[in-house]
Parts: structure tokens; sequence; C-alpha cells
């Protein structure tokens, strides 16, 4: 089959180019630093002391709020020093100019009020500099919190003391329950897993499908198109142009899929790294199916723009669109890990343009439905069949276009003439 | 071997190729002539198979055309178009294989090409390292790598110094012996008239002129003298044979009507002075090109149709 001649020379143009090699080895690793390395910031940034400034002007909570706020670091000593601010006479703006001054010399980190009616309204206001810090915001909540309800539970005749036991948190520990039985799993190593997995499928459908594009325009430019076409169909071109790119991004997954096992066989049998094992055989399945069904989904989206355009320029344009739907998938994963079973996550995950990325997540982070998952393959099948009917007839007609790009109703035409 | 039946062809209205017919028979060259924009490279694609006709007939080997003609069909487009990473011979080879050659006879006669194109050690470089001439070299064993009994050539000359054009003639010839049709389609006249035994010219779309090259030039040589002549200029112009007299220097250049005999311009001459030299002249290829296109001697082009 001529079919596959085009792909074997495609594969191998790419395959042994050195930057492949490169590319193929450190994807993962620049990915997984991009992800890690954030997180690894969000980790530790609230793990620095911080140095908070409090008005009280209860005049009374302060003391419960400091014990309540004794979340240590590692070395044992505070997390958080706090320095009570008399509120006397002096006036409040006052004392709030000091203190901004003294955020903006960095000798505080902030500073709080607490107002008098604290105890019965429950809100206060925090002034600081890095006011996204989650982590130590929550922390500070909660501690205020603490303080809050022992004083209104005090006010109830309970002893303070015994009110502070009592409201000791609960840490919860998270399991994921799947095949083989459960094993602990903590949310952001989760997150992180499979944000690599993500990020690798939106990366590998995104330069895999563009190159198909890219490929496409560089033969209409070089004319090696009129010889090609001379020797076989069109249709033969274009599957095999994306078959031949396609198993390139395969033979990427195989390697990454080899080293992935490789890493889990010997963190299983050592047991270092059991617990940062967060995909199974299972994942590694599906992970390979979705580059593969994703892939042919958006390289033949490629394969039309790039059949009506001249230059790459000139299709950066059109695919911006196409480009905008891949964009969307590493945009929600927030929402759809929230919730990943909800509506909105269940839907995305049908469309053929999310489906990849998507499903792929929801798979990744509980199963869903068999039938779902089915329904996902089947979308994402048809889309593939009719982008592929309607990339083939742009094709066949854009491919010996030069000069002017057609226009909408110039590629109606075609649509309905061939 | 190939017929084209009345193939029109339009694009966005403008009619490229009109009800167009031509016949090209084994063992000739055969040219297609004609100015750019003259319906040449959409006919040839035609052929190819990379346009489809919107009317008319295109049979090659006794039958309507498939995908497995494409095989049979040696086609050297005007635009030359090669993978310019590629090494030489793996691209020759892969040519070879999308035309239908397996992989180790491509791979045998490209070398055999190769050498005798003067190209041998070049197999491992990469086409971009070929000079222009070179590539346009490497791409003609393309179009014959797989053993064409048609073979299509489009401005085969274009960017080849004369040793290499030379080279390329002889070669072309030996595949007209091998018994071969060959399609020539060029602006280089002369090379028209030292290859071509059948000429088709064509002008928007349209067919002016076809025949064996022999039959057109001396169709058209019958109508013009040129003559050496003491006697006046007007003498000759008042014979009714003659359309019209340019003076070159010395030598006079006679247009003749149709059906005039030379040889009563001749006696009609000799009894009004002396002539020094008389020469039925030969049209050039050159000349009768432009002529027809340029719509230029209507009579001629009257007697030509």
């Amino acid at each position: 089959m001529k079919l596959f001649k085009v792909a074997k020379r495609e594969y191998l143009e790419r395959v042994r180019k050195k930057s492949f090699l490169i590319g193929t080895i450190l994807g993962p690793v620049l990915m997984g630093a991009m992800i890690i390395v954030p997180g690894l910031i969000f980790h530790m940034s609230p793990e620095g002391q911080a140095t908070v400034a409090v008005i009280d002007r209860t005049g009374s909570l302060f003391d419960e709020f400091d014990q309540a706020l004794a979340d240590t670091l590692g070395d044992g000593t505070r997390m958080f020093t706090l320095q009570n601010i008399p509120f006397t006479g002096q006036a409040l703006d006052d004392i709030r100019r000091e203190l901004r001054f003294e955020i903006e010399s960095d000798v505080l980190d902030g500073y709080l009020i607490l107002p008098e009616d604290i105890v019965e309204a429950g809100r206060a206001t925090f002034y600081g500099k890095r006011v996204g810090n989650i982590k130590a915001i929550s922390r500070i909540e909660n501690a205020l919190s603490q303080a809050v309800i022992g004083r209104r539970l005090s006010g109830e005749g309970m002893d303070y003391d015994i009110v502070r036991v009592m409201l000791k948190n609960v840490k919860l520990e998270t399991m994921q329950v799947s095949e083989g039985g459960e094993k602990r799993s903590e949310f952001g190593l989760m997150y992180i897993t499979s944000f690599i997995f993500i990020l690798m499928l939106y990366m590998t459908i995104l330069l895999w499908g563009v190159a198909v594009q890219r490929s496409i325009i560089e033969e209409k430019n070089n004319r090696v198109i009129e010889i090609l076409l001379s020797s076989l169909r069109p249709f033969d071109l274009l599957v095999g142009k994306i078959f031949g790119v396609g198993a390139v991004g395969l033979t990427q997954y195989a390697i990454w899929s080899i080293f992935a096992l490789a890493i889990s066989f010997y963190g299983l049998s050592t047991g270092a790294l059991a617990q940062y094992v967060t995909f199974t055989w299972v994942t590694l399945v599906f992970f390979v199916l979705y580059y593969v069904l994703g892939f042919l989904f958006y390289s033949t989206l490629f394969a039309g723009i790039g059949s009506i355009c001249n230059s790459d320029q000139e299709a950066q344009q059109l695919q911006t669109p196409v480009v905008m739907c891949l964009v969307f998938t590493l945009i929600i994963p927030m929402a759809i890990m929230q919730n990943p079973d909800g509506a909105f996550a269940t839907v995305v995950s049908l469309i053929p343009f999310f489906a990849p990325i998507v499903m792929f997540m929801r798979i990744n982070i509980l199963t869903p439905p068999a039938w779902q998952i089915a329904l996902s393959i089947a979308f994402l099948i048809v889309g593939i069949y009719i982008a592929g009917m309607v990339a083939a007839k742009i094709f066949r007609v854009g491919i010996l276009m030069y000069g002017k790009r057609p226009d909408l109703r110039e590629i109606a035409r075609w649509l309905k003439q061939a | 071997m190939l017929e084209i039946k009345n193939v029109t062809k339009r694009f966005n209205g403008v009619t490229a190729v009109d009800s167009l017919s031509l016949l090209i028979e084994p063992g000739g060259i055969y040219g297609l002539l004609g100015p750019n924009g003259a319906g040449k490279t959409t006919t040839i694609r035609m052929v190819m198979g990379i346009i489809h006709p919107d009317e008319g007939e295109i049979r090659i080997f006794e039958r309507s055309f498939d995908e497995k003609a494409k095989e049979r069909i040696g086609y050297l487009p005007e635009e030359r178009g090669l993978y310019r990473k590629m090494k030489v011979l793996e691209h020759l080879v892969f040519l070879g294989e999308i035309k239908g050659v397996p992989a180790r006879v491509a791979h045998e006669r490209a070398m055999k090409w190769l050498k005798k194109l003067e190209l041998g050690g070049w197999e491992e470089k990469p086409v971009e390292s070929l000079s222009k001439g070179m590539q346009q070299k490497m791409q003609f064993i393309s179009t014959v790598l797989h053993d064409p009994q048609l073979v299509i050539l489009d401005e085969p000359f274009t960017g080849l110094d004369p040793i290499n054009t030379q080279l390329l003639k002889d070669i072309i010839d030996d595949l007209r012996e091998e018994g071969r049709a060959i399609v020539l389609s060029t602006h280089l006249m002369d090379q028209v008239e030292k290859l071509c035994s059948k000429i088709c010219l064509i002008n928007k779309g349209r067919k002016v002129l076809e025949g064996p090259l022999s039959d057109i030039k001396m169709r058209f040589s019958k109508n013009v003298l040129s003559l050496r002549f003491s006697g006046e200029r007007s003498d000759l112009e008042n014979h009714p044979g003659v359309e019209k007299v340019n003076t070159f220097g010395q030598e006079l250049s006679i247009t003749l009507r149709s059906g005039a005999d030379p040889n009563d311009i001749l006696r009609h001459a000799v009894q009004r002075g002396r002539v020094e030299r008389f020469d039925i002249g030969e049209m050039s290829l050159h000349d009768i090109f432009i002529a027809q296109v340029k719509g230029e001697g209507g009579e001629v082009e009257d007697e030509a149709i």
C-alpha cells in the first residue's frame, strides 16, 4: 500500500532527528518540573516564619488566638509570630498607617483587625502583602475560628480548656480505591501525576497535529505535492501522513511507558517509591488510547487547515480556534477535579474536542461508568470520521491551490463538489 | 497510447482548457507548445489524474484513466519539488516506491541512473546540498525510475547548462528509441525543432496548430521569400501574389498570398531587375509560434486550421 510508504517516510524523517530523542526524554522531565516546581513553591512558602500584628479591639481575644495558632515549622519553632498591638487612645487610622509602613518595609507580613463584635458577628479582616498564600491564610482563619468558637462556648458556661480539647481538628486521610486494593493517596500527589499525564497528552496532540499541518504546507510550498499526486491518490497521501506522524507520537509513548513501568516496578519492589506511583497499567492503556484518538481527531482538523493555507503564518490564524479547544482542556482541570462526576465534567468529557484529555483525566481521578468511557470513544471515532471526510475533500482541492486563500463560501463549494 | 477527447476544464468560470483533443502515439516525441497560461500544465495535470476534466474523456493505454495508469506514466512537473532534507538515493527509492516499484528494484535503478546522469557519489548526500542543475537531473531520474511507457516532461531544460542539456536530450532520444511515448512541453522552440516529430500548439486552452513538424514547417515556409534584387521594390509589391514586402538591408523579405507560386515571383523579378540571391525561406518554429499566438498573418492561421 502506497499509504504506508508515505507513512514510513514521514515517520523516519522525524524519528531520525536528534530533536526527537531530546524531546522525548526532556519532555516529561520538563513537564514534571513545570508542575512540581510551582507545587513545591506552593507547599514551601507558608513554611517560612511570618510575623503578624494583631489589633485586638475586643482587648481579650489575643491570647486565645495566639494559643490556637500554634502551628510549628519542621524544627519546632513557631510558624507565626504574633504581635499584640495595644489599641489605646490612638486613632485606628494612625496605627494602620504605621503598620502599612512596616509591611512595606518587610518588617511585618501582615496585620489582623479583630473587631469588637467578632464573637457575635464572626468577621475579621487580614491585611497583607501576600494575601494569595492560601495555606497561611487558612491557618489564621482556623485559629481565629477556634478562638472565637471557644469564646462563644465558654460564654455558655463551659471551661475553656475543655473547649479547646473538644475543638481539636480532625485530620482526614484520603485513600484511593482502585483495582488491586486501596492505597494512600494524597490529593496533591494525584493532582501532580494526573497533570503530568494531561500535559503530555496536550503537548503531543498539539505538537504532532500541527506537524501534520506544517508538513502539508511544506509540500505545497516546495511543490513536491505535484510529484506525489502524480503517483498516488490524495487520500493515500493524507492518511499516510497522519499515520506516519501519529506513529512518531506513539513511539514516544512507548518509550515513556517503558520508563514509567520500569520506575513503577522498581519503586514497588523496593517500596521506596510505592506511595508516589499513582498510575497503573490501565492508566497507561487509556493514556495511549486517548492520545491515538485525540491525535487522529485534531490532526485531521489541522490537515484541513494546512491544505488551504500557503504559509505557517497564515495557518496560525486559522488554527487558533482549534488550538483554543485544546487549551480549554487545560483550563478546566481544577473544575473537573473538584467534581469529576458532575454534569459539567461528564458532558465535557463526551465532546470529541475535549474528550481525549478530560475523559482521561476523569478516568485518572475516579473510574467513570464504563458506558461513559465507551460513549466518549464512540463520539471521538464518529468525530474523526466526519473530520476526516471534510478534511479529505478540502485537501483534494486545496493542496493544488496556490495564492489566495479560499473563503468559507469557496470551501463550502468544494465540499459539495467533491 | 494517450488520447484526449474534447476535454474541457474550467476554474471559477475561466476556461483553462477548451474542448481540446490530442492523440499521442508511442515512439515519438510530441511537442506541446503554447504561451504561458495556454493550458498546457492543466492539460498535463488532467492526464496525470491530479485534477479531473469537467467534460470530455482521457484514455491512457487504451482505457479510461485509473490509479494504476499513474504507475506507467512518468511526469516531470514544471515546478520542481523535492524534500530538501532527504538523502538523494533514499529520496529516489521513495519516489519509485510510490510508483509501485519494489524498494530493491528502485534502489538498483536509481544507482544506474545516478551514474548515467553523472551524479555518482551523491547518493548519501542530502538533496539540499545539490546544485540546482543536479536537483533537476535528480528530478528527471524520478520521472523515469519506474520505467514508464509514457513520459511527460514539462520544461525539462530550464536551469541546465549546455552540456547537461545535451546529455538530457540524448537520454530523451534514447527513451524515444525504446518505444516510449514522450510529451515535451516547452517554450524553447529550438529544442522542439531538434527533438519533436509532432507538435501541437495551444493558446487560450484551444488547439491552434497540430501536425508533424515537417508538414507544419513546409506549410509555413512557402509563404516567405528572401531576395537580393537590384530593381524597384514597388515592382514586386504590385505582383498579385505578394502580400507584403519588408526591406532588411539589401535583402527583401516577401510574404506571399496563399496559393501564390514562388517561381512566379522569381520570373517576375528577373524580368524587372537583377536577382542575386533567391531563397524560399524557412519560417522558424519560433516565428510560427509568435505569429500564431499573436494572431498575426490571418491567412496563415486560416490555412493552418
